[in-house]
């Protein structure tokens, strides 16, 4: 194989590099992209001149070729000639041309809506295409069949809205000194921009010293790294939480200046849970000095009470920050330490050193303004607020960070927005009573209250919801109880595997598939869903298509361009083309376009807006959202691949100036009461099963109900996900396969060698592990890095037997585990339990089923051979 | 001349393993081969238990061990200090991978050129385009990215590397970041008592 090449390694051989954005996971971070002079893409790195990822990509992005290059991708339409479904059951693809693939799914869709649209199931879920993920909306759907919203931030999302009006937030890595991580890794290996975050907080940590606690039942990667990890019982974060809260008030350790001034913790809140309010509806506080109470916004006023118990019209009335001190009582170091098993004397010192940290009082001039700084955040995320009390939960972490105001301070937790779309849209709506606007709808509008209900997963009863799919198997075994009068039968699913991911034993979902009349289908490679289809409709990959987007950025703002590197390997379409393809022979074009103008934004600038009757490539819609941030072409866009910038500071600390932040948030009283009059009025059936309580204003000790499962069920089951595996599927990619099968902590359940020892178990074991909901097998794995009563499952070992050889199976997929019922799901966002009890049973041998074909454990085996690098 | 080495930033590694990866398609390594592994170890008793990560690679010895026992003169070091194979010499004997303390040797199986990465006996085009660089039945290494080297760049590990935990330079040019980061923060080389004088610290 002697070469005559002038070079060997891939970055210096004859070629092109191309400027681009990555779409290894959601996020839109910017890649230069190799091509040879032969046409083949050899070396994918960074883009140096992107902030938004500060030139680095993660080791997902870091392996895009693969998946470019993977020989098992769809390579034409597929019909499937085998009548038979099953997880495991051949297709027997045929290929057939794409006008008879998008005339045979256009004319079922057509037929379907035609009859009745609700029956229709989407599972759209490319994030970085909105105006694809909001196909449904052409013709009136909203059913949701992707597990996105769940099993990201189902209650996160919903209350940022309502707190920073934005989808995400992050603690500002430029000026913050202490850096709590809960049940999350930013800043070390995962969520927003996680190269990039992660270079901002390694540089904030060797060079300004930033102290790193993460709070976490196993040691993550985020746990390793920092100075203190704090192992927590599963599912008890609010109360960690609000044990520091009544340490930071009982110390007076608080920012109680911005309490006044930038929140409604000031505002008098009646017997009733609302605020008191004059005839007009203006909202009274109490006037401290004057000892009177008065309009919010009378220009007389003195210092407003944050304490206290008052007299108004006779109605007994307290400062909402009051309300918060009376739920605080109960919530000492002590009993939170019941519940956590975190020591009290930690819950106490590390208020002291995040309080201390936040420097309150202090101030820092940016760009001629002089803001608060405050260099203290405490970030949460998925493990942390993944609860049945979701809301609360996610209400709890936000007091620590207002206790010491600092949000959107410099240092503290900043409101990350999902996409600007301009670059002067401000994301603050001023609303009622000097507060801001909230805004928990952050992917768009919900459908109205209806019964019965017009979406299968029955959002029409979430009124700050983000989609909770795994209620459409509620509706599937009982559609009478929730009065269903319709079947959804259809199902059309893109870029999106909901097989793999949700929640509930994979056996019913299987069922569930086999219901569905038709399935189509489009996708890159085959997955856990693509198996169930009837039509395959194959699409560009993202080294093959055009795309404009910006997603979730902590720091920065701007748009990134995603172009071809090189021409579609085999016969595939874009998203775009296959969407409009159908919206025209649906006819539905129309009414499509008009999503995508809405979606896109594109009617703030009147002349980018899409014409009836047209059909718009992706190419085109890529060049009018460049167009709408900054007025440049797409031949600008194409050279400099990105319009990324440092954001501006207007818009990302206190871009609320002037109004008040939700501390207490209303709506909790009021919605809950119009929710129950309305499901009243239409004696709707399960009302008596709503859990209205979920409902607060402020965040309570409510233990979520997963602690009251019987006793048999010893351990609390938890699921990671680390760098190498965030987000969507990598699995099936061989150099991610290479790492993380190599990495303990990915290659077995693992618990802590004590609590093995107690339940008589040792390291490699092969066990059932079993929740009162569904069962999955495994072999046991220890380590010191996670808390006793928990069992650490790695996402690794979630994959179910696909036909893609590369995909290794393993026991049985954690989600099997977990509940779908209402019982456990947050009535206020649809947020499910993403934590479980079980027991493990040891066993002789794998069951019957796991003996056949190469499961991760008969790899992991077969590495262990030695003669590979590295092994000291 | 120049003495070409590396210090990893042992406080910013965070195992992600990404320069793992920026290595394997930079370099078009076969399924299971690493010029470049970053491990994980696991040290004291919940609740004071901690993990450390650690970036392993060719530490392109002074006095290297594998060059010492290469039989056909195919292991050389450079006059900028990277220590290199030249396939064209190796006859695949595999002594330095016993002689190497640090197991940073690889066989190249045939069959690793036949299997592929996706192992169904197909390559990809970017295989095709990468495999041409190596000789089935030698031993290989990490060569620092010595093509890039020369070209005036830094190894892709490290301008792959998310926290910047890896720095790459002239650790006898004092002003060079590695020197400096060395002699500040007290670099130490693996497995000292081997004494191979490696050519690679860590810095924690």
């Amino acid at each position: 194989m002697a070469t005559e090449a002038r070079h060997v390694q891939n970055s210096l051989k004859d070629g092109k590099w191309i400027r681009s954005t990555c779409k290894m996971c959601l996020h839109s971070c910017g890649s230069l992209i190799h091509v040879t002079d032969d046409g083949v893409i050899n070396k994918i790195e960074g883009d140096p001149t992107n902030p938004s990822n500060n030139g680095k990509l993660c080791p997902k992005g870091n392996s895009a070729i693969m998946r470019h290059y993977d020989p098992k991708r769809f390579k034409q339409p597929l019909r499937r000639t085998n009548p038979e479904k099953g997880p495991n059951v051949d297709p027997m693809w045929e290929p057939i041309s794409w006008d008879e693939a998008l005339d045979l799914v256009a004319s079922e869709l057509k037929k379907t809506i035609e009859d009745d649209p609700r029956k229709i199931l989407p599972s759209l879920e490319d994030f970085q295409k909105m105006n694809v993920w909001n196909w449904p909306l052409a013709f009136g759907n909203q059913n949701s069949f992707q597990s996105g919203g769940t099993m990201c931030g189902g209650a996160y999302h919903p209350v940022n809205g309502y707190i920073h009006s934005s989808f995400a937030v992050a603690n500002d890595a430029k000026h913050c000194n202490y850096w709590v991580n809960d049940g999350t890794g930013d800043g070390f290996s995962s969520h927003l921009h996680a190269a990039a975050q992660a270079n901002w907080v390694a540089d904030a940590r060797i060079k300004r010293g930033m102290r790193c606690v993460t709070i976490e039942p196993r040691l993550s990667i985020s746990a390793a790294k920092s100075e203190e990890w704090i192992p927590i019982r599963p599912a008890t974060d609010r109360h960690f939480a609000l044990g520091l809260c009544h340490v930071m008030a009982n110390e007076k350790r608080c920012d109680y200046e911005f309490l006044r001034k930038d929140t409604n913790a000031p505002y008098l809140v009646g017997p009733d849970g609302t605020f008191m309010r004059n005839e007009e509806g203006t909202i009274y506080v109490w006037d401290s000095e004057s000892a009177s109470a008065k309009l919010w916004n009378d220009p007389s006023l003195g210092e407003l009470a944050l304490e206290g118990t008052y007299s108004l019209d006779g109605k007994e009335c307290k400062p909402a920050f009051q309300k918060f001190l009376d739920i605080l009582e109960e919530c000492t170091p002590e009993k939170m330490s019941e519940v956590t098993t975190v020591p009290a004397e930690t819950i106490i010192r590390i208020a002291r050193e995040f309080s201390e940290a936040a420097q309150i009082g202090a101030t820092i001039e940016i760009d001629g303004r002089t803001l608060p700084l405050r260099p203290a955040g405490y970030n949460y995320y998925r493990g942390a607020q993944g609860h049945k009390h979701g809301f609360q939960t996610n209400h709890a972490f936000k007091m620590v960070n207002f206790l010491v105001g600092n949000i959107d301070a410099p240092g503290g937790l900043c409101g990350v927005t999902l996409d600007d779309q301009w670059i002067d849209k401000s994301h603050i709506i001023p609303g009622e009573n000097g507060m801001i606007e909230p805004q928990p709808h952050q992917l768009g509008p919900l459908p109205p209250f209806a019964y019965p209900p017009t979406t299968a997963h029955l959002l029409n009863y979430f009124p700050v919801g983000l989609h909770p799919p795994h209620l459409n198997m509620l509706t599937f075994e009982n559609p009478e109880k929730y009065g269903l009068d319709f079947k959804p039968d259809v199902m059309f699913v893109l870029h999106s595997n909901p097989l793999w991911a949700m929640q509930g034993p994979r056996e019913k979902w299987f069922e569930f598939m086999k219901s569905m009349r038709f399935i189509a289908v489009s996708d890159i490679i085959p997955t856990e869903t693509t198996v169930w289809a009837d039509v395959i409709l194959p699409s560009h990959d993202a080294l093959e298509s055009w795309n404009m987007t910006m997603i979730e950025p902590p720091h920065t703002e701007g748009m990134c361009l995603r172009q071809p590197a090189v021409e579609p390997l085999y016969d595939t379409k874009s998203e775009e083309d296959i969407m409009t393809e159908l919206s025209e022979r649906m006819g539905i074009l129309d009414a499509y376009n008009e999503v995508i103008n809405i979606v896109s934004g594109f009617h703030q600038k009147p002349e980018l807006l899409l014409q009836p009757g047209r059909k718009y490539s992706d190419k085109e819609i890529a060049e009018r959202k460049g167009l709408l941030w900054n007025d440049k072409p797409l031949d600008w866009y194409i050279e400099h691949g990105h319009s990324v910038t440092p954001r501006r500071t207007d818009k990302w600390y206190r871009p609320w100036e002037g109004l008040r932040l939700h501390f207490y948030i209303e709506d909790m009283v009021t919605l809950p009461r119009e929710l129950r009059q309305k499901m009243e009025d239409a004696q709707v059936p399960f009302r008596d099963e709503w859990d209205f309580d979920d409902y607060q204003p402020l965040p309570t000790t409510v233990l979520d109900p997963v602690h009251s499962e019987p006793p048999e069920y010893d351990l609390y089951g938890i699921f990671f996900k680390d760098i190498q595996i965030n987000f969507g599927e990598s699995l099936s990619n061989p150099w991610i396969k290479d790492i993380v099968f190599r990495d303990p902590v990915h290659i077995a359940l693992i618990l802590n060698p004590k609590t093995a020892e107690k339940q008589g178990l040792k390291s490699g074991d092969i066990v059932r592990a079993e929740s009162p909901h569904g069962m999955i097998f495994g072999r046991i794995g220890v380590s010191e890095g996670m808390h006793p009563d928990t069992l650490g499952v790695s996402n690794s070992l979630s994959r179910i037997k696909v036909r893609h050889e590369g995909v290794r199976h393993a026991g049985g997929h954690f989600n099997d585990l977990l509940p779908y019922d209402l019982h456990n799901t947050d009535a206020v966002t649809g947020q499910p339990e993403t934590v479980c009890k079980v027991k493990l049973t040891k066993l002789d041998d794998w069951p019957e089923a796991l003996k056949q074909g190469k499961s991760v454990y008969d790899l992991v085996d077969e590495l262990k051979r030695p003669g590979k690098a590295g092994s000291h | 001349m120049a003495r070409m080495g590396m210090v990893f930033d042992i406080r910013r590694c965070i195992g992600c393993n990404a320069c793992v990866v920026g290595c394997k398609q930079e370099n078009s390594l076969p399924d299971g081969v690493f010029f470049t592994r970053t491990l994980s170890e696991d040290y004291g008793v919940y609740p004071n238990a901690g993990r450390v990560y650690i970036p392993t690679l060719c530490n392109h010895c002074e006095d290297a061990p594998c060059e010492k026992v290469c039989p056909s003169g195919a292991t050389y070091t450079r006059e900028d200090g990277i220590v290199m194979v030249d396939d064209n010499k190796c006859i695949g004997c595999n002594s330095c991978a016993v002689a190497c303390p640090y197991d940073q040797r690889t066989a190249l199986g045939k069959d690793l050129f036949e299997k592929g990465l996706f192992g169904e006996g197909e390559l990809t085009a970017f295989e095709e385009q990468g495999y041409t660089r190596f000789t089935p039945g030698t031993v290989t290494k990490c060569d620092f990215c010595s093509e890039r080297v020369d070209a005036g760049l830094d190894p892709a590990c490290v301008v792959t590397c998310p926290t910047d935990a890896r720095i790459f330079g002239d650790l006898d040019d004092p002003e060079s970041k590695p020197a400096k980061l060395i002699k500040e923060r007290g670099g130490r080389p693996p497995m000292p008592e081997k004494n191979t004088k490696p050519k690679v610290y860590y810095v924690t």
